[in-house]
């Protein structure tokens, strides 16, 4: 389970991310959706460790996220800006994960490089935007993560990859009670994948709800008449009037 | 086995749960046949597992699954009889439906032979 509780978060005195609630349950997929600038990435980032809050907590099952191995350890991220080494491929990719995640499973990432058109032998650096994304999800699959962290992993996959990497997800979620969080502002791919959304903006969480609920609540709001809502309509409805959930 | 729309604005959930009970209404699936595990109807449609449970819990709680621990779930025995409720609630939804047909210019006598019609076909298959 992950929980944020009064995330602060300034750079430059610029305060970025207001006092922030998320929590996510074990086995959940998870979408946090927000406009361009609302504070997913920085949320995001601090859950895979990489920054530190100012002020608050971020905690996976109770143990704080910073500076902690043995949480890091169990999650899985693929940001938004990827990074390679230069010479490395992605066969020298898999050596080098496997030094570092102990849960790391040789069998997977043979596999799911077979299912992919992505050379094992040629320079990760050189690939193309979409093919890095690509190794890239493998390899953070291939860890077989409690967490998946996914910083808007849609964007420059087209369909038939997209299909692939959602189809793995289904099947670590289902198997494995893989927890997932997915930032994305596809939303259209988002209603149909996930069971929960916190939308942000701001820096701080307007609803976080069981997306279901979500749209039943809203059906009796005047969005979208008699017809459940589709995500689309909630968020631009959530953001323009400014309602909140506690 | 059955597809997911999802330009549908209908939960998806909802969706599993309606072409499950067609399935079994229609004779499609026996009693006490397996249902497909959550990870393999949620692999099949791609949709997330918890939605496809979500599903499989209702379908369970109205009398359509039994589950079997460690084994899976089946299709139940059709219940009894309908509850008063039950029956309250088909009728409602029926009485709806017949309204927006007279509301959409078709007329009384129109529908009376549809149902007479329908209610013939049904006849006949019990006959066989």
């Amino acid at each position: 389970m992950i929980q944020i509780s009064n995330l602060r978060k300034s750079f430059d005195r610029h305060e970025v991310i207001k006092g922030l609630n998320l929590s996510v349950n074990k086995g959940s997929i998870y979408g946090l959706v927000g406009v361009n600038g609302s504070g997913k990435t920085t949320v995001i980032k601090h859950l895979a460790g990489v920054y530190r809050a100012d002020s608050g907590t971020i905690h996976l099952d109770g143990a704080e996220v910073y500076d902690n191995a043995k949480a890091k350890a169990r999650i899985g991220y693929v940001p938004d800006d990827l990074y390679f080494f230069p010479s490395y491929n992605l066969k020298m990719l898999g050596q080098f994960y496997k030094r570092i995640y102990a849960t790391w499973n040789d069998k997977r990432f043979a596999e799911l490089m077979k299912l992919t058109e992505l050379n094992p032998k040629n320079r990760v650096s050189r690939f193309s935007k979409g093919m890095q994304k690509q190794a890239a999800l493998i390899l953070a699959l291939s860890i077989c993560p409690d967490i998946l962290l996914l910083d808007e992993p849609i964007d420059g996959l087209d369909p038939i990859v997209r299909k692939r990497i959602f189809t793995w997800m289904i099947e670590d979620v289902a198997d494995r009670q893989m927890t997932v969080l997915i930032s994305s502002h596809n939303l259209k791919e988002m209603d149909g994948i996930c069971d929960t959304v916190g939308i942000i903006k701001n820096g701080s969480m307007l609803i976080e709800q069981d997306l279901d609920e979500l749209k039943a609540d809203m059906q009796t709001k005047a969005i979208s008449e008699h017809l459940p809502p589709t995500l689309d309509e909630i968020f631009v409805y959530v953001y323009e009037s400014g309602v909140k959930n506690d | 086995m059955f597809q997911i729309d999802l330009k549908n604005r209908k939960p998806i959930y909802e969706q599993v749960v309606e072409n499950f009970k067609k399935m079994i209404i229609s004779g499609g699936l026996n009693q006490d046949s397996r249902v497909p595990s959550i990870r393999d109807l949620a692999k099949t449609l791609g949709v997330n597992p918890n939605t496809v449970q979500k599903a499989y819990r209702e379908l369970e709680t109205n009398g359509y699954f039994y589950t079997v621990l460690g084994q899976g779930s089946f299709i139940s025995a059709p219940p009894e009889s309908l509850t008063q409720q039950e029956i309250a609630e088909l009728y409602k939804a029926l009485a709806e439906q017949i309204h927006e047909l007279l509301f959409r210019g078709v007329t009384i006598t129109e529908v009376q032979k549809f149902i007479s019609e329908k209610f013939e076909v049904v006849n006949n298959d019990s006959d066989k």
